[in-house]
């Protein structure tokens, strides 16, 4: 039974690796192994066809110093013009400067024509001479790009402002300019077969441990995805467990967090064409975890993980207990909140899981309406939400007014993570407990609870279990779990991510 | 390395995982009746019950820890051919292990079967007064079957995980209903003869069933780690428990109340009253949160189980999968197999009994064997020689 199994499959699999194969080569064969001539005018011809006569494509041609004719090709647009023009048009022309030392910033020569097609798509100028085999790529990048603004979704009170942007060249000195250490590496990758994004893997040698890194380079290599747009791509599909409703790598727009996560022996990718970097191997603490934490003192920064834990668990489970006090346990409750809620209760036509299910529902089109809203007329879903939703239900007879505070402070709870992404799964798991909670009250929850417990400890984010250091316990790691201690005695970093410098902070000799 | 091994989880259950099972394993429903079980027969020592049974439940633990030690990183179905007899005689050695491991492996069978029903029996009488027992059943087995879909390091986890939630609602209400206590019905302080004594630290022992998991478990102690210490404060642990609820339950109803409640410990939690009365009642909240105890035990007993057939198979994960989930049909039929609940106190008093001939007999008859022939502890030192 076993074997038939796995014949269909790798007969499958097989047959789809060929169409793959075939698909691949039909685009790409005829590129593979051409390399340049000396005849300017057939290698201007070849690109050409490579990109189909595209209208955008420049080939501006003029006689260099010496004399031989010569060809600049660029896509409009993409470059920038004044480099092209002053730099490389200007003196390849007058002055003496031969062309193998035009005054770009990076200059590489090549053959292949593949290598020209990637550079000319990516934004780069080919320089072709009659009489050369050689061409000579310059980089004149210069599109339009958004500068370095406030990260939209994890802003912070105290904090640096800068958030990461498009272009991978400004992230990735975002990241150095925070950590000038020389054992900052940065691997340089292409994903996507269309879209040929580059992206930067970063981490510090010494201090990250290796086979992970390995593993998460060979994951990416592995990565036969067509398009890469976003990091979400990549996050989905390079994660361990992909069915799980947890994200099990992290996602910021701050760079000082990825060089905070950098320094925990953690690894960053920052995917081109989107300010969103990834932060692998990540744990549970991800959800509850900011990196105001760390520059406000340690005090407030414990209350404030606590509050986070708390309301992280109200988004979970309100509405759910709610449900179960109310149909299956109200002798739990102190008795005169059971006659409040008995009054308000006297006019709602439906059990609570109804009445609750009705009014997350109009919580979460609210939601998705005024993220979709624009800006100008966003006030207006606010003054309609609030007013159908808290007065008129209420008066209506369709919910009961303490309905309408669980549904706003379970909503208000979900905001309270400074994760969007670890967020949007507690919003999600709230409905299957609300369900088990209408099923069976304290005991669905509980169940519910246990099966989440059972599917995250189950979980791991490249080799590094998901609720560590809870399980498997690690001690110096719980310094900096619930509570953040004081830095003076977090000396050690967390073992759990296996890192090899293990000392964080030297000891102090000035004990005065 | 030689033995072949289900999963990548070869010497990874840190010393706390190994006393997080042992103790997650060990407080399961058996605590709901405990203050009764224990002072049937001590009467107002009760309390000395837990830590007399503890005392045969260490030296069976240790007997198994040995066991273990003397075969480095195997499960009792990968040594107990090699015990019974030599390793060029692997089939002979099967044969002559396979009833041992059968009685053993149907004992964690019938004990996640009856636990389940002993705790949908509370929960049906008490909190869920309109839900058919069957359907509790069911959705605690579904939670087991959940739990056998994964490798068996996750098992350490989950345990390590939920041991506070084990610990916090019987700590709790063992230290909330001293407000109540009457310290006089703990006196006078030993009354009962020497024989009843014995017979009270016997019966005591079968509360503390559960560790036999370690036989299986024990093989995947990491190297470094110390099974002795870790099964110390496993048992420990659970003494401490069981002591603290038997001296509040007796504090609370003095001895002769206690034989006439079905669930003393639940009648406890409903003497406690929480300070400020922000909930009135405790019963839902208590048996909610007491959830996790007996999940673990269930679970914990059912994983071994199914990981065992898995191992003397000698398949992998896929085999696993399917068959938890083919064996649940028979499991539920076993729960539903006592007719009411005197049959069940009767079937679980029986179980008790079969635990711990079962977790003191198999160590203590495996051990025999190996000294008969001559294969007792030397060879080990020289296995580790050989590296």
């Amino acid at each position: 039974m076993s074997q038939f199994w796995n014949a269909w499959k790798k007969r499958k699999e097989s047959l789809r690796d060929q169409s793959l194969q075939q698909h691949a080569s039909k685009s790409m064969e005829s590129v593979d192994d051409v390399t340049i001539t000396t005849d300017l005018d057939e290698n201007i011809a070849l690109i050409e066809h490579q990109l189909g006569k595209s209208d955008d494509l420049v080939v501006r041609r003029f006689q260099v110093k010496t004399g031989q004719d010569a060809a600049l090709v660029f896509l409009d647009g993409m470059v920038d013009c004044d480099v092209i023009s002053q730099y490389i048009i200007q003196n390849l022309t007058s002055s003496s400067i031969t062309y193998d030392k035009s005054a770009t910033n990076e200059l590489e020569t090549t053959t292949g024509l593949r290598q020209i097609i990637r550079n000319i798509l990516s934004g780069n100028t080919v320089l072709m001479i009659e009489g050369e085999t050689e061409a000579y790529l310059n980089n004149t990048r210069g599109w339009a790009r958004r500068g370095v603004e406030e990260p939209q979704t994890e802003s912070v009170v105290r904090g640096p402002r800068d958030g990461f942007c498009e272009t991978l060249m400004v992230n990735a000195s975002l990241v150095r300019f925070r950590l000038k250490d020389p054992n900052l590496r940065v691997r340089h990758m292409i994903v996507g077969q269309r879209t040929q994004t580059d992206i930067f893997v970063l981490y510090i040698e010494g201090l990250a441990h290796p086979p992970i890194v390995e593993e998460i380079i060979s994951r990416l290599e592995k990565l036969n995805l067509d398009a890469v747009l976003e990091s979400g791509y990549i996050e989905q599909m390079i994660q361990d467990n992909r069915y799980s409703p947890f994200p099990q790598i992290q996602n910021t727009e701050r760079p000082d967090k990825v060089v905070a996560n950098l320094l925990e022996g953690k690894v960053g990718i920052l995917v081109d064409g989107t300010p969103f970097a990834l932060i692998a191997p990540s744990v549970f603490s991800q959800f509850y975890q900011s990196p105001e934490d760390y520059y406000e003192r340690f005090y407030i920064a414990s209350l404030i993980r606590f509050i986070r834990i708390i309301s992280i668990s109200i988004a979970l489970l309100l509405p759910s207990l709610y449900i179960a006090f109310s149909s299956f346990h109200p002798e739990m409750i102190p008795s005169r909140l059971v006659i409040a809620m008995a009054a308000g209760r006297s006019t709602v036509p439906f059990p609570s899981l109804v009445e609750a299910l009705i009014m997350e529902m109009a919580i979460e089109i609210l939601r998705e309406a005024s993220v979709r809203l624009p800006g100008p007329i966003g006030p207006t879903i606010g003054i309609v939400g609030a007013l159908v939703v808290g007065e008129a239900a209420v008066s209506a007879g369709l919910v009961s007014p303490i309905m309408v505070i669980i549904v706003a402070v379970t909503t208000i709870g979900s905001f309270a993570s400074p994760s969007y992404s670890a967020a949007i799964a507690i919003r999600m798991l709230r409905f299957p407990v609300m369900l088990l909670a209408g099923m069976f009250g304290l005991y669905g929850i509980m169940l519910f609870i246990i099966l989440i417990l059972v599917h995250l400890s189950s979980l791991k984010s490249f080799g590094v279990p998901y609720m560590s250091p809870l399980s498997p316990l690690n001690l110096q790691g719980m310094k900096d779990l619930f509570l953040r201690v004081p830095y003076h005695l977090m000396t050690k970093r967390p073992t759990m991510f296996r890192v090899h410098d293990k000392i964080r902070l030297k000891e102090e000799d000035d004990q005065s | 390395m030689k033995k072949q091994n289900g999963g990548n989880a070869h010497f990874s259950f840190t010393s706390w995982q190994q006393t997080c099972l042992i103790t997650s394993t060990l407080i399961g429903v058996g605590v709901l009746t405990l203050p009764r079980t224990a002072t049937s027969r001590l009467l107002e020592a009760g309390w000395i019950v837990p830590i007399l049974g503890s005392i045969g439940a260490y030296f069976a633990l240790w007997m198994i820890t040995k066991l273990s030690r003397r075969f480095p990183g195997m499960t009792i179905i990968e040594y107990s051919p090699l015990v019974w007899a030599s390793p060029e005689n692997p089939r002979l050695g099967k044969i002559l292990s396979l009833p041992w491991i059968f009685i053993y492996l149907m004992f964690l069978y019938v004990i996640s079967a009856i636990s389940s029903r002993i705790f949908g029996e509370v929960v049906v009488t008490s909190v869920l007064l309109n839900t058919p027992l069957e359907v509790i059943i069911i959705t605690m087995f579904l939670l087991a079957y959940f739990l056998c879909l994964h490798e068996v390091e996750v098992v350490a986890r989950v345990n390590e995980i939920l041991f506070p939630l084990n610990l916090f609602p019987v700590l709790f209400i063992a230290f909330a209903s001293f407000q109540k206590a009457e310290w006089n019905h703990l006196f006078p302080l030993v009354r009962v003869p020497g024989k009843s004594m014995l017979e009270g630290a016997l019966e005591a022992t079968y509360s503390f069933s559960g560790y036999e998991i370690m036989m299986i478990y024990f093989a995947f102690a990491q190297r470094t780690s110390n099974k002795e210490k870790a099964g110390f404060f496993g048992i420990l642990i659970t003494t401490v428990v069981y002591t603290l609820i038997v001296v509040a339950g007796i504090t609370v109803f003095g001895y002769e109340e206690l034989q006439r409640v079905t669930w003393p410990t639940l009648e406890l939690v409903k003497t406690t009253q929480v300070p400020g009365l922000i909930l009135e009642r405790l019963e839902s909240a208590f048996l909610a949160v007491w959830v996790a105890a007996v999940f673990t035990t269930i679970a914990n007993s059912y994983y071994t189980f199914i990981y065992g057939l898995r191992q003397f198979f000698g398949k992998g994960i896929v085999f696993q999968r399917i068959a938890a989930l083919f064996l649940l049909i028979p499991l539920f039929f076993i729960a539903l197999w006592p007719q009411n609940i005197v049959e069940i106190f009767k079937v679980s008093s029986l179980i008790g009994l079969g635990g711990l001939c079962l977790n003191i007999g198999i160590p203590l008859i495996y051990w025999l064997v190996l000294f008969l022939r001559g294969k007792g502890w030397d060879e080990s030192k020289e296995r580790k020689a050989d590296g």
